[in-house]
Order: C-alpha cells, then sequence, then structure tokens
C-alpha cells in the first residue's frame, strides 16, 4: 500500500492524502450503530481530472474505491467494505460552478451540500425544489444523485432530487471522463436538458450508489421561489394511517401542487410528546397521527384558492386543524422553516442510540397495510429487542414509525427503522447486540423488501439482500452485471453493492 | 491510573453521536448557522474529517472499543481544536417547541476535555509548546504562563488610591491583561475612579489555571485551584470579578467542579459590573458625537458559548450616546471563534491567526470601525490578524475592549 500511496500522493499532493490511523477511522462509519470499514487511504481530489488519474492507479493495483459526499448514508453507501480500499472524499469539489439565470439551471461541485446550495440560491430567490434528502445540511448533491433523494421539503411538489437532473459529469471507474444529456453534444455551451442526444445515460447513475461512476459535476433545474406561502398542521381520526393515505391521495387526485405533505403517526407523536421531543403537542388532547401540508403560491388569491380546496379535503376526513403558530402546534410551520431537520428529531430519543432505517418509496394506497405488516414484523421481533434492552436499559422503539412524506406520483417515503443500542455501553462491547441488530435490521429489510416497496438508499447491505433474496430477476440481474462489467471491468468502483462480482447467470 | 479513564466516563456522549455531520458542513440561514467549526474552514481543502467534531467521534468510538490507541500522533489533531464549542450549537439544533433529544445526550467539549485529561494522564500530552506553558505557570517565580516575574502583574496597579489590599469586591486580573494590555487594566480604574468605586487587589494572584485545565492537565493547577480560593477568601472577598474571559469561565464553572462545592464568593465578568454599574447610574457618558459611530461585538467562546452571557456587553453598548450596534452575521450562540482558545494560539499560532482573519473579514462586512470584544485573548488575536492583514483593512476596523471602549465615551 505504501506505493500505492506514493503514487496517488503524486496526483493530489501530500496535503490531500493521508493514511493515517486516525484519518482513516475518521472515515469508517456512515449513520449506522454497527457497519464500519476502516480504508487504508483517504484522498480528497479536487476534480475530475484527478478522479480519472486515481481511478487508473486503482485499476493498476487492483484497489477498491468508494466515493463519500456527505458520509451520512444509513446503509453503510460511503465506506470501504472489509476494512480495504480508498475513500474518495468528494467535498472538497464543493463549489458553485455556474448559475444560469436565463435558462434556471445551475451547475455545481458534485461535492456540495444542500443547504450551502440553497443558501446560496436564496440571495438570488431560488432554490432547487426538492431539498434533497433530510441530512441535506451535510449530504452532497452527488449523494443525492446516487440515492434519488428525498425528505428535506418540496418533494410533493418537485419529486426526488434526480427530477431536477439537467446533466451530469461523470467520471467511469477507468478513468474515462463523460457529459450526459445536452452535455453529450460537445458543442454545446451548457447545461440544458437531460434527454436527447441519444439515450438518457444520466438515468444510469441516478440511484446507482455509486456503483458506475463518480459524479463530479452536476447541472440542476433550479426554481424561482414562490413568494407566499401556507403550512397548516391537522390531527387525524383513529385509523390515522388510512386516513392519512385517503388525504394524500384525494390531494392528487384533485392536483394541487402541494410543496410537502407529511404523516406522523400516532406511535411518534405519543412517543415525542412522552419524551419532550415535541413540546408543541403537549397540549393535545388528543394524541393520534399528524398530517400537514405546506404549499406555495405566486398570489395570495392563488394561495387562498388552494389552502381552501386542501382544507376541504382534511377536514372531510374528520381532521382537527390545529392553531395557525408552530407553538400552538403546527408543525406544518415549523418544517417548512426549519427543512433538513424532521428526521433529525426522530433519532437519538435514548442516549447511545442510533437508528436503522428502511426508507422506502411504496405506492400511496399501500401504506395501510405496509404500516400493519411492520407492525406485526416488530411484535414477532420482540424477543431480540429485549436482549438489547437487557443488556443496555434502553428500550427499542419505534419500528413502524414514519414520517411518512408524499412524493411525486402517487407514492409515498415510508420511513420505517428502528432505534437501538450501540453494542459498547459502559465499557464493554457487547458483540451480540451487533450481531442482533443486524439481524433483525436484515429482517425488516426484507419484509418490506417483500411488501414490494422500492429502496433509493442501498448501501452495502440492502443491495446485496435485495440479490440474494431474488428480487431482482435474473435479466435484470445480468444486466445489471453486464453494465458493471463493461464500465468497470476490474470491479473498482463500490466493490460488493449488489453482489455484482460474479459470473453472469 | 485506569486507561481512559476519562473517556469511559462519557462514552454515552460519544456513542450519542450519530455522523450526521452537520458539525462540519451545515449552512442553514433560518438559524443563522453559516458554517460551523472555524479549524475545519481554516484548514479549508486540507482538512479532513478528523479535523472536526464527527470525524474525531469516529476515532472515539474505535478508541473505546479497543480498536486504535490513544498516541501523540492523535494528539496532533486532537489539539488543533479551539473548544469554541460551535459544533455543539449545531448539533443541538433546537427550540422551545421541537427538541432534538441529542442535546440531552452530547457535549462535545466534555468529551475533547476527557480525551484531552487521557492523553496526558497516558503520556502523549502536553504538547512541546503547552508543556512550556503549563511549567513557566507552576514556576514559583513567575506563577504565570508568559514567564514574566510575579510582581510584573501588578506593577499597571500603581497609583490608583482606590485599589485596596481587602474588600468585598476584587478583581481576579489574570495574566494576559496585565502583562500584555494593562493600558485595560488601567482604563477599568479610570471608570471605577470616577464611579467612586474602590476595588481589592491581591499582589500574590496566581495564574487560573486556565491553560493547563484546557490542555488536560489537571494535576497541574490544583495548587493554584487552592491558593487562589484561598487567597480571595482570606481578603474577604464576597465577589470576584474578572476582566479576562478565560479567568471568569475558569473560576466559576471549573473551580466549583474540581473542588466539588460552591466557592465562597460570587464570581463575576467585568461587563455584569459594568453593566450594573450603567443601570444604576453609575458611569456618566460624554454626550453623542455628531456621527453615529458603527460597532460591532464579538462573543468570546468562554463568555458566549460557555457560560451564556451574551446580552450584558449588548446591554453596555447600547447606552453609549452616539453608537450603533451592529452584528455579524454569525453572532452569539452562532459566533465564530477568534481561534485563540484550547491551546490553538500558542501550539498553532497560523491556523489561530487564520481563524481570525475569517472573523475580522466578517466584521467589516458590517461596516463597523470599531471591533468590540470582551476578552483579552480575543484582542489579542484578532489584533494580530488585523496587523497581518493588508493597510486596507487595517485602516477600515479597528479592535478595542469594550472596556477601553467605554472608558472613551466617559
Amino acid at each position: 500500500m505504501t506505493e500505492v500511496f506514493q503514487k496517488l500522493k503524486k496526483i493530489v499532493t501530500e496535503k490531500y492524502i493521508s493514511d493515517s490511523i486516525y484519518v482513516r477511522h475518521a472515515y469508517s462509519r456512515n449513520v449506522n450503530p454497527v457497519l464500519q470499514g476502516v480504508p487504508d487511504i483517504v484522498i480528497r481530489p479536487k476534480d475530475a481530472q484527478e478522479i480519472s488519474e486515481i481511478l487508473k492507479i486503482a485499476n493498476e493495483e487492483n484497489i477498491p474505491i468508494v466515493p463519500r459526499g456527505g458520509g451520512c448514508c444509513e446503509w453503510g453507501g460511503s465506506i470501504v467494505e472489509n476494512d480495504t480500499g480508498i475513500i474518495l472524499d468528494m467535498k472538497r469539489m464543493n463549489n458553485v460552478i455556474n448559475l444560469d439565470q436565463d435558462n434556471l439551471v445551475v451547475t455545481v461541485g458534485a461535492g456540495i451540500a444542500w443547504g450551502a446550495l440553497n443558501n446560496y440560491l436564496s440571495q438570488f430567490g431560488l432554490y432547487t425544489g426538492c431539498l434533497g434528502p433530510g441530512s441535506g445540511l451535510t449530504a452532497s448533491v452527488g449523494g443525492g444523485i446516487s440515492h434519488h433523494s428525498v425528505g428535506a421539503g418540496g418533494c410533493a411538489k418537485y419529486g426526488a432530487c434526480t427530477n431536477q437532473l439537467v446533466s451530469l459529469e461523470v467520471v467511469l471507474p477507468t478513468g474515462d471522463i463523460i457529459e450526459t444529456g445536452s452535455q453529450a453534444n460537445k458543442f454545446s455551451k451548457v447545461p440544458f436538458n437531460r434527454f436527447g442526444n441519444g439515450p438518457d445515460l444520466a438515468g444510469l447513475f441516478c440511484g446507482d450508489n455509486g456503483i458506475y461512476g463518480v459524479k463530479t459535476q452536476v447541472s440542476l433545474k433550479v426554481f424561482p421561489r414562490p413568494p407566499f406561502a401556507a403550512y397548516k398542521t391537522f390531527v387525524l381520526p383513529r385509523k390515522d394511517t388510512e386516513a392519512a393515505s385517503q388525504i394524500m391521495m384525494e390531494i392528487r387526485r384533485k392536483g394541487i401542487d402541494v410543496f410537502d405533505t407529511i404523516f406522523i403517526p400516532q406511535l411518534v407523536v405519543v412517543l415525542g410528546a412522552q419524551e419532550g421531543m415535541f413540546p408543541l403537542w403537549k397540549q393535545l388532547k388528543r394524541k393520534r397521527g399528524i398530517l400537514f401540508y405546506s404549499i406555495e403560491a405566486n398570489s395570495e388569491i392563488e394561495l387562498n384558492e388552494r389552502v381552501k380546496q386542501l382544507d376541504e379535503i382534511f377536514l372531510s376526513k374528520k381532521t382537527e386543524e390545529l392553531g395557525p403558530e408552530i407553538s400552538d402546534g403546527n408543525f406544518a410551520k415549523w418544517q417548512y422553516e426549519n427543512p433538513w431537520h424532521l428526521y433529525h428529531n426522530l433519532w437519538g430519543i435514548q442516549p447511545a442510540c442510533e437508528p436503522f432505517t428502511a426508507e422506502c418509496f411504496t405506492p400511496l394506497n399501500t401504506l395501510p397495510e405496509l404500516v400493519a405488516d411492520t407492525m406485526a414484523w416488530e411484535n414477532e421481533c420482540k424477543e431480540d429487542m429485549q436482549k438489547i434492552g437487557e443488556l443496555t436499559g434502553n428500550r427499542i422503539v419505534m419500528s413502524s414509525a414514519g414520517p411518512v412524506a408524499l412524493i411525486d406520483g402517487n407514492n409515498v417515503e415510508y420511513t420505517v427503522g428502528f432505534n437501538t443500542s450501540h453494542s459498547y455501553h459502559e465499557g464493554t462491547t457487547h458483540e451480540i447486540i451487533d450481531e442482533l441488530n443486524l439481524k433483525l435490521w436484515k429482517s425488516l429489510l426484507i419484509r418490506t423488501y417483500k411488501q414490494g416497496v422500492q429502496y433509493y438508499m442501498c448501501g452495502s447491505v440492502p443491495s446485496k439482500l435485495m440479490v440474494e433474496i431474488g428480487a431482482y430477476s435474473q435479466e435484470y440481474n445480468n444486466l445489471l452485471k453486464s453494465i458493471k462489467k463493461t464500465l468497470d471491468p476490474n470491479f473498482i468502483l463500490s466493490r460488493g453493492k449488489f453482489n455484482l462480482t460474479g459470473e453472469m447467470e | 491510573m485506569p486507561e481512559l479513564e476519562n473517556l469511559k466516563k462519557v462514552w454515552d456522549n460519544v456513542f450519542s453521536c450519530m455522523g450526521c455531520g452537520e458539525c462540519g458542513f451545515a449552512v442553514n440561514p433560518n438559524a443563522e448557522i453559516y458554517l460551523t467549526c472555524p479549524v475545519k474552514e481554516a484548514l479549508g481543502d486540507a482538512a479532513f474529517e478528523i479535523h472536526f467534531s464527527r470525524g474525531r467521534m469516529s476515532v472515539l468510538k474505535s478508541i473505546l472499543k479497543g480498536a486504535i490507541p490513544l498516541s501523540k500522533e492523535l494528539a496532533e489533531f486532537v489539539y488543533q481544536c479551539t473548544e469554541c464549542g460551535n459544533c455543539t450549537e449545531t448539533c443541538h439544533q433546537c427550540d422551545e417547541n421541537v427538541v432534538l433529544k441529542i442535546s440531552e445526550w452530547i457535549d462535545h467539549n466534555n468529551v475533547w476535555n476527557a480525551l484531552r485529561k487521557d492523553l496526558v494522564q497516558a503520556g502523549h500530552a502536553p504538547l512541546e509548546k503547552h508543556a512550556t506553558l503549563i511549567e513557566l505557570m507552576n514556576n514559583p517565580e513567575m506563577k504565570n504562563p508568559y514567564g514574566e516575574e510575579k510582581s510584573k502583574k501588578y506593577a499597571w496597579a500603581d497609583g490608583f488610591s482606590n485599589i485596596k489590599e481587602k474588600g468585598e469586591f476584587a478583581i481576579f486580573g489574570g495574566c494576559t491583561m496585565p502583562l500584555r494590555q494593562a493600558e485595560t487594566l488601567k482604563n477599568m480604574m479610570k471608570i471605577f475612579q470616577a464611579a467612586g468605586k474602590d476595588i481589592a487587589m491581591s499582589k500574590d494572584e496566581w495564574c487560573c489555571g486556565s491553560i493547563a485545565m484546557r490542555i488536560g492537565d489537571y494535576k497541574a493547577v490544583e495548587e493554584e485551584v487552592k491558593h487562589n480560593i484561598e487567597l480571595y477568601k482570606s481578603m474577604g472577598a464576597k465577589t470576584v470579578f474578572s476582566p479576562c474571559a478565560g479567568c471568569y469561565r475558569t473560576l466559576k464553572k471549573d473551580y466549583p467542579e474540581i473542588i466539588g462545592e460552591e466557592l465562597p464568593f460570587e464570581v463575576k465578568h467585568i461587563t455584569e459590573v459594568l453593566a450594573e454599574m450603567i443601570k444604576n447610574n453609575e458611569i456618566a457618558f460624554k454626550e453623542a458625537e455628531a456621527e453615529t459611530l458603527k460597532v460591532t461585538y464579538h462573543d468570546p467562546c468562554h463568555l458566549g458559548r460557555h457560560m451564556d452571557l451574551y446580552e450584558e456587553p449588548r446591554e453596555i453598548i447600547s447606552k453609549i450616546p452616539g453608537i450603533e450596534l451592529v452584528e455579524m452575521k454569525r453572532n452569539r450562540k452562532n459566533a465564530w471563534c477568534c481561534g485563540a482558545g484550547g491551546g490553538v494560539k500558542s501550539q498553532f499560532p497560523e491556523l489561530s491567526l487564520d481563524i481570525s482573519k475569517e472573523r475580522v473579514r466578517e466584521a467589516i462586512e458590517t461596516g463597523a470601525r470599531v471591533f468590540l470584544t470582551s476578552c483579552p485573548f480575543c484582542v489579542g488575536n484578532l489584533r494580530d490578524a488585523v496587523n497581518q492583514m493588508s493597510s486596507e483593512v487595517q485602516d477600515k476596523i479597528e479592535v478595542v475592549d469594550i472596556i477601553d471602549f467605554i472608558a472613551l465615551k466617559i
């Protein structure tokens, strides 16, 4: 590895590469209490050219390489496997390269965070529409594109962040650099359209979880932020999941372009009030599920008309509207003013706990059944959960929790998962906790997979499970493999994900 | 001494960090957060994740699990942190309506403090320059980290008839101000004299020990703590005030923790004293000049984030005629560190200045002509930064201790 280190150092210079044991351990985790992969080297390239050279060396030396943006993947997406390989830290490439205000397209280095980008755009009255993932204050634009991210806000109106994609600059695993969409035409001066010039090759890299190429530049559509907004929060009737699902379907049927509609199930509301997470709901007489909406408009008249339509839909389902201020319980207002934070509030309910999630997309009408099935899963797993609780004194909570966000089409993002303890507790490492956590997590992933959901973050573990349980058809799996083999003959990039290294069947 | 004795006590803080990374990357105008870690930003492209909280927490998880050891190499990374506490503020983004539970589990500075203690106990710290400072602080002829003779600390007080040997209202002058910014203390006395206020001062005050505590060497300060507490008791002090934010934090927060009980006197910062005097009409300001003067105020970390003292300096400024306070984009809980704390100024002076320059640029953006603060460390480092910057910068802004500013206006 010393020789490789020297070769790589020549590319980026000494300042931007490290094999210090401490630097390596600093890059060995994502948001996950169990998965860890300690890289041999961490390297911080400045541009596509340097990445190209790095990848060529990785190919020569047969060393796996994993791109890492914000590093907040919950599924081990940006750590190395088996403590071997190179972490490509993309955060140096975090600049705004061009804002085309005429054509409303921004081009950025793939390492820029969604929060930083939207802060930049706000001075021009613009935003990215979908504000990226819930972790977008850290998560990078490149990472968002690699995962079809949603969660920070705006995804009911704009869809997943890949919907805004115009073009990509990608370094292929062999080191070749390409541009997609309008930029496939080398005579094109500015990125303006994702489609055309042949097949939509950008699509190959959208949601690829970093297996097909390293995204280095991303051009996104941007939108003028409408000057008027309204946000309201409602308490749902007893059968909260069914009511939430019906209301969201009705919103879609009426074609109302809500910015966000998010369902917070009763379990979270009750627990949140109990644990002091949501003081704004402390005074609620009936602690039931919550559903809220936010909507934007270009005029007050337009806004009022849509609010009227939305209120009719909500109130027709026996919901109860909360007051207009955040302190009245209007979580919609809080979320609109604080994007990127909803999910954080559901984490760390107890000390030294982290979530194992199975966030997925699912059609709206499947939500009640899916939630019921997750609750059944939780009951079946009580024994293992109790074992962890006995060792740590923490209880595992929120297996079927949510929140559930309306995304584009008639889909929702279903945030399912459980908060659990680390294996380290008061000076002792209980390896059994890691084993139980992984067992529980995999079991939950498989259970939800089999309900037909779609995972957008696939990371290392879920992407392999998808293959192992035979969710992909043989033909589809072969296609994935054959594309991988063509683009990455040595399986250098994100090696291990989707089990792509084997022969085709 | 058991290995990792102190880190093991804060294990739950370490493992409560989920790795969201906002301590490194957050830009959230709604919460007035414009990046978080001054060290990471000053290092720029050369910063790896070990240089900010998330990366260090990940390393500590590995250390606690026994995968990697403490070492001098680690100490070199760890002591680049100014312990400004901004990562904690970003981590705890809460309000009265929505509470992030993590805010109840994680206090980053507690973790860094434990880590530094363990590094010292394991013999990997203090680093070279820190060791020298601690040695000087403990030298019986000096008792200050500047290596100056004891008596020099009190030279500034000559000629002030309102300084008594004993009394209920006593000053803890610290080391930096008497030895490096003595004019400020003279100005403070000018304000007290005008108000007819006497103070008590001992000529046997030892360094408060802040420098050693921030390094994690608590053994080195045992004598200092005992001596200083006994000293002020013997002077009959009921209130001990300090013009130094570092001493104030150390006396008010660290001393009671070390001795395990409340101090026999109240501790105040000079800005609390001055704000009270203004409230009691004990300070008569000159009339406003024709043109309003714009000033801005820098919250020292030891005063603000560490001690939650934000409003007193602003109350003072608001009462000075003809002055307009223009806040910097990052103020109060989100204030950008000056770069001097945590031992960074002594061990990594260039890094410290780079951080400081960023704060100077931010102050200039406000259009203020005067850059006020209330900590001699901040004053020193911000002035050093201005002096290293262009003559254009030097023409635009002047760093002034709030005490000196008041003295000019009475």
